[in-house]
């Protein structure tokens, strides 16, 4: 009975693989797998770009997967565990969880699969705990982008503001990174107070209640700091829908596209820029100097920029 | 019935036989016991479900239960509580979210939907409060055996995984209590003009599928090796999903948890699947809810065909 459903459907995947599919990979080409954490937002659709321009450069398959959500730890687990089946030569992860997903890395170390760690580092003590160890990490330092934003808005409000900050996913490396690097930046100005500091999970819609609450709760402030640009932008509409455009300074993480047409035209203040497409490109470059047996260094940091209007 | 179940059964060996076709890498030992390991969680969740449904109802709180009896299970185990008292104390929760939808739905008359759908945030809310909002982690060795050991060849999730099926499945068949989900599912005023305790069997429902996600719960929790309010997100719109595949009506009266095991054997197969053969994540989702969608729509059309 539902087998006639399973097969419509399979024949139209398998029509669908067939197409998507680009000159089938010689048996002999070796594949980089890269685990990204969702592809339901730019910077990792700039990273994935970065990563096949260098595959197609380098001449390496690159298998790019991604859960659905970003939080969706369990589901990148699978992923990997599933990648791992098909023989993949290098494994390079944007790690949803920085503890979590060392249990799936186990999998791969016990394959034989060298690691490349991507954009947020995994739990030290975790990975050490379980024998996992990554041939290298790729990513901006994010406590230095928060430091960066954090010089920023003191310089911008010399010294003196309310700040309201909107937090990422609470545990995560990444966000936590770039919230410690922001506060102690702004502690060094005593005229400056984060009178308020609440996650909007990294999401457009969430930072635009968050802050549309945080507003009611505290009107006094006059600066936002948000750990990345989506909740950034959802900030930027609450003061809209406040009527304070212009009257409240915005200052994000991340530099997307949105973002920088939101500062040419005054909206935001200035966001701090990593570059997604580098990271992608030195993940394939990286996973290809493993191959060819080199040794790298622990750590690829890729630079970090403030995107300001000119003035 | 039974030609029906079989009938998700062939779907199944289907799709496994194509992607057998397609790529070396599915048909692998290894390859299958991934497989059932990565779908025993939500074949778990969809067990309770599929008590929940053939009573005519439905739970939309599972998933957050999930995380509020997983948070609890890994506070307690963080404090250096024994396995013997966080497992059952996550179980009570469990329970206890479950048995407190079921009194909302059958002592306060409110819709199933409505019900769960107050505990879905009200759990999740919980769960993020008891712990602020951070995963909680660090657990011995023993609990974690539960996600990374084996009995022979056989990973620990998946067994229990058949020991729920087992039990569960005499509960559902054997037992005057599963008799009565049926029963209140396929008419349930005829059920309670026949004497028996409809308010207090419906409450009992949503109590298994409470504790079902508990049991979800604890084999989530030692498979990330950490607890997260924020996991089990969606997690009810796939036990539905493998629930309504395995051909359950939503109609209530009707189902089998043969069915919803195949079922979520269906979306595992699926998605593993789709992972070897590189399909991309977009597609992906567009294929799983196509095979949702096309198997109640075929199902729906062969019972009208027949009638």
């Amino acid at each position: 009975m539902k087998i006639f459903s399973a097969l419509i459907m399979f024949a139209c995947l398998v029509v669908s693989v067939s197409c998507n599919r680009e000159a089938p990979a010689a048996d002999d080409e070796k594949t980089v797998a890269l685990v990204l954490k969702t592809l339901n937002h730019p910077f990792f659709v700039d990273m994935r770009r970065g990563a096949q321009e260098a595959a197609d450069r380098l001449g390496v398959t690159l298998q790019v997967q991604a859960a659905e959500r970003e939080i969706d730890v369990d589901k990148q687990m699978q992923i990997v565990e599933n990648l791992l089946q098909t023989g993949i030569d290098v494994l390079a992860i944007t790690p949803s969880g920085s503890r979590e997903i060392v249990a799936a890395l186990v999998k791969a170390t016990n394959a034989n699969v060298p690691i490349v760690i991507v954009d947020t580092r995994l739990d030290a003590k975790a990975a050490a705990d379980a024998g996992v160890q990554a041939r290298t990490f790729i990513g901006s330092d994010n406590y230095e982008g928060g430091r960066l934003a954090g010089d920023h808005v003191v310089r911008i409000t010399d010294g003196k503001a309310r700040v309201g900050i909107l937090e990422g996913i609470p545990g995560h490396e990444t966000g936590d990174s770039r919230l410690r690097g922001f506060r102690d930046a702004v502690a060094k100005a005593p005229g400056i107070a984060v009178v308020a500091s609440q996650p909007a999970n990294w999401e457009r819609d969430q930072g635009f209640n968050v802050f549309q609450n945080m507003l009611q709760a505290h009107a006094d402030i006059d600066t936002v700091f948000a750990a990345s640009d989506l909740m950034a932008l959802g900030a930027i509409e609450a003061i809209a829908a406040a009527g304070r455009t212009g009257r409240i300074r915005v200052v994000g993480f991340d530099a997307l596209d949105d973002a920088k047409k939101a500062i040419e035209a005054g909206t935001m203040d200035a966001s701090v820029a990593q570059f997604p497409y580098e990271m992608g490109k030195a993940a394939v470059e990286s996973a290809v100097k493993i191959m060819a047996g080199e040794t790298l260094p622990p750590d690829i940091m890729v630079k970090l920029e403030m995107v300001t209007k000119p003035r | 019935m039974k030609a029906r179940r079989f009938g998700t059964l062939i779907g199944l060996l289907f799709l496994c036989a194509v992607l057998w076709a397609l790529t070396p890498h599915f048909l692998t030992i290894s390859n299958l016991l991934n497989i059932v390991q990565q779908t025993s969680i939500n074949a778990i969740v969809a067990a309770g479900m599929t008590f929940v449904i053939i009573s005519g109802g439905i739970d939309l709180s599972v998933g957050s239960i999930v995380a509020l009896s997983g948070v609890v299970l890994g506070t307690l185990l963080q404090s250096g509580q024994p396995v013997a008292v966080a497992i059952p104390a996550a179980a009570a929760v469990g329970i206890g979210c479950g048995l407190l939808n079921g009194a909302l739905v059958s002592c306060g008359r409110l819709p199933p939907f409505i019900a769960t759908l107050g505990m879905m945030s009200v759990a999740r809310g919980a769960a993020l409060v008891f712990t602020e909002g951070r995963p909680v982690s660090g657990f011995g060795e023993g609990f974690r055996w539960l996600a990374t050991g084996k009995v022979g060849f056989v990973p620990a999730p998946v067994i229990v995984m058949l020991l729920v099926y087992a039990v569960a499945h005499i509960v559902l068949t054997r037992t005057t209590f599963g008799r009565y989900v049926y029963a209140i599912g396929g008419n349930e005023e005829a059920t309670r003009l026949s004497g028996v305790a409809v308010r207090f069997h419906k409450t009992a429902i949503y109590g298994v599928s409470g504790l079902m996600s508990a049991v979800a719960a604890i084999v989530l929790t030692a498979r990330l090796n950490s607890a997260q309010p924020i996991a089990g997100m969606m997690y009810e719109l796939d036990a539905i999903a493998a629930t309504v595949i395995g051909g359950t009506s939503l109609m209530g009266g009707e189902g089998s948890l043969g069915g919803t095991l195949v079922g979520a054997l269906i979306m595992g197969v699926l998605r593993n699947g789709l992972n070897l053969l590189g399909v991309s994540s977009f597609l992906q989702q567009i294929v799983i809810g196509a095979v949702i969608v096309g198997a109640v729509l075929v199902d729906t059309l062969l019972k009208r065909h027949r009638a």
